[in-house]
């Protein structure tokens, strides 16, 4: 369960954090067996376990480059049955439409995962638990969180690869926001904008830490994400069980360097690697892949001053 | 899960109209909890926004007066000391249900100790913008070559301390037209005539609303069913003014691409209210329904039910205007 004390630990107590840069060009491909193969390779156990797929479904988007595409979804879904998890669900909870069934049926999730019922939750409806936060970045000290993600026992964060017009990127880690239920904090979860983007991002991750990330990041998005960039093919998955070093890893082929991210060097910290002597890579390296990504001028200063930062 | 719709496609409108009617009823009977209010999807604990609008929606069925007693009975008990209700009985802190729960309470029983609690805390709650801590971080740190808004225009948050949105602004002020001026608390016109000026402030170029950022880095932002169904329901005594059109014409619009049950619903109510009404929403919400039962969403359900009854039977229309614009 991803709610576990020992995932707060200074980085240098920390091991190394695998992390694998996969190829896939299209989202034809067959992503299931790429996802399942590194899951594997990288030793998460899901026998036996329920697992929550928590994708970034962010609005209704016919044209499929803001949200983690369905087929990711589909595949990831897939490969966690035939490694014997006891039950997947996909979970969202959007941060700025109430009509979460629009989104899904705009996406054509149901092509992916079949009928809804029993499959997808609304994270910003479910029941919820008054949880304490682990970390004291923010003010808050507690936040409601879904039941679903309370008690599930593998938790899965399935971001796009993203600029953001706040924090610069946005991926596994500020993909949780999604976590925070709207019925408790609104739409948008305004809540935790106030209380500080980078700190409220550390504080729920330190609190539900997903234990695997997935990024979608076969077609991204550049300059005004995560809404209104523009679309940008990378062809890659990447994936690994700790969500600091998968995040650093993307932010890195998208030609920016992670330590000028505030939240990401904040996560460096207790939650994950980012140093990238400290995150081995598997399959592709990162040079083979980068792919510098368009941002706001305002972003500019995040970029990586030499290839390899 | 209830029966299949069975619908077919040359199926009278009216005929499937009367099925969904009693599907929705049929879905809000047998999802009231033992302890008398709605859950937000089937099996879960009770809520309440989907306790509120239930108790809305049963308002006008006899055969459920028994059972909207219950509802009222359950957002009673579930109001805070201080006049608000949270998201859910048990919650310490109250927030954005208030407007929607005292809604409720005053459709069904009219003026009462609670529903003039909820009306001064609303009245008393002011959204974090604007307040000198406020505006002290925005002098040290100013926003607004991000974003495009007149944030001295307060209208309501979602929680406190946090900023003014449309959707819980639009929810207080459909409250506050719906009851009576002379039970108003003294605050209350301001805040009306604020929380009015910041929808319109609010609008994204163009019309229409998203949740509350008209343009970020000088771009327009997209525009959303949902919000701006309810700012103009909120917005309703000013038909006739040129932004209203504007919405209703992207509204209409948006129409053919409205893809869940919940935003059709609004924006038929939407719509019609201002004698704009839209062909095919009974065949497309019961389109909606064969595909994913309304995915069990409660809220879901009584909007709909709403939306499917005739404008006079809508128990929370406040002001219909039979002109079209």
């Amino acid at each position: 369960m991803s709610y576990a004390i020992s995932q707060i630990m200074p980085s240098f107590q920390r091991p190394p954090s695998r992390v694998a840069i996969r190829r896939a060009q299209a989202y034809s491909a067959d992503l299931a067996s790429l996802i399942q193969e590194t899951v594997c390779e990288l030793g998460l156990e899901v026998r036996h376990k329920s697992v929550l797929l928590k994708p970034n479904f962010v609005e209704p988007d016919p044209a499929g480059i803001v949200n983690t595409n369905p087929a990711v979804v589909g595949a990831a879904r897939e490969a966690f049955l035939r490694l014997g998890a006891s039950g997947v669900l996909v979970g969202e909870g959007p941060g700025h439409e109430r009509d979460t069934e629009g989104i899904v049926e705009t996406i054509r999730l149901r092509d992916h995962i079949g009928k809804l019922a029993g499959k997808f939750v609304d994270l910003n409806l479910d029941d919820v638990e008054l949880v304490p936060l682990r970390t004291r970045a923010s003010k808050l000290r507690e936040l409601y969180f879904p039941r679903t993600v309370v008690t599930a026992d593998v938790v899965v964060s399935m971001p796009k690869l993203k600029t953001h017009h706040w924090v610069g990127a946005t991926l596994s880690l500020k993909n949780m926001f999604g976590i925070v239920p709207g019925s408790c904090y609104g739409w948008p979860k305004n809540t935790l904008h106030w209380a500080g983007i980078s700190q409220s991002v550390l504080d729920i991750n330190s609190t539900v830490r997903p234990d695997f990330a997935i990024v979608d990041g076969i077609v991204g998005m550049e300059g005004n994400g995560p809404v209104q960039g523009e679309a940008k093919h990378c062809g890659v998955l990447v994936m690994g069980s700790d969500p600091v070093a998968v995040d650093a890893t993307c932010v890195r082929i998208m030609g920016l360097a992670p330590e000028r991210i505030d939240y990401l060097a904040k996560a460096a910290a207790v939650l994950g690697h980012i140093d990238e002597r400290q995150v081995p890579q598997i399959a592709e390296n990162i040079n083979s892949v980068r792919t510098p990504f368009q941002v706001l001028p305002s972003f500019e200063k995040l970029r990586a001053s030499q290839p390899g930062i | 899960m209830l029966e299949s719709l069975a619908l077919n496609a040359g199926r009278p409108e009216s005929s499937s109209a009367e099925t969904l009617k009693d599907l929705c009823q049929r879905l809000l009977e047998l999802n009231q909890n033992d302890d008398g209010g709605w859950p937000y999807q089937t099996g879960l604990q009770s809520a309440v926004e989907p306790t509120s609008w239930a108790v809305i929606v049963l308002k006008n069925y006899p055969e459920h007066s028994e059972a909207a007693g219950r509802g009222v009975a359950a957002l009673k008990s579930a109001q805070l000391a201080d006049g608000s209700w949270p998201a859910r009985a048990g919650h310490r802190a109250g927030c954005w249900p208030t407007s929607l729960a005292t809604l409720a309470i005053f459709l069904h029983e009219g003026s009462s100790e609670p529903v003039r609690g909820g009306l001064a805390w609303l009245c008393d709650a002011w959204p974090a913008e604007g307040s000198v801590w406020w505006r002290v971080r925005n002098w040290l740190r100013p926003t607004s070559s991000v974003t495009r808004q007149d944030s001295s225009l307060r209208g309501w948050s979602w929680t406190p301390g946090a900023a003014s949105w449309v959707e819980p602004t639009a929810y207080c002020l459909l409250l506050l037209n719906a009851i009576p001026g002379n039970l108003h608390p003294s605050q209350a016109a301001r805040r009306k005539r604020l929380g009015e000026a910041m929808l319109y402030d609010r609008m994204c170029p163009g019309g229409g609303w998203n949740s509350g950022n008209p343009q970020v880095y000088g771009i327009a932002g997209e525009r959303r069913v949902g919000p701006t169904a309810w700012a103009l329901l909120a917005l309703r005594e000013y038909a006739s003014r040129p932004e209203n059109r504007q919405s209703l014409d992207w509204l209409e619009g948006a129409w053919p691409h409205i893809s869940g049950p919940l935003s059709l619903s609004l924006a038929h109510l939407c719509l019609e209210s201002y004698g704009r009404p839209q062909t095919g929403f009974e065949a497309r919400l019961a389109a909606f329904y064969e595909t994913n039962d309304f995915l069990e969403n409660i809220l879901a359900a009584a909007i709909s039910l709403i939306a499917l009854r005739e404008e006079e039977e809508r128990p929370f229309a406040c002001h219909r205007h039979r002109t079209a614009v």
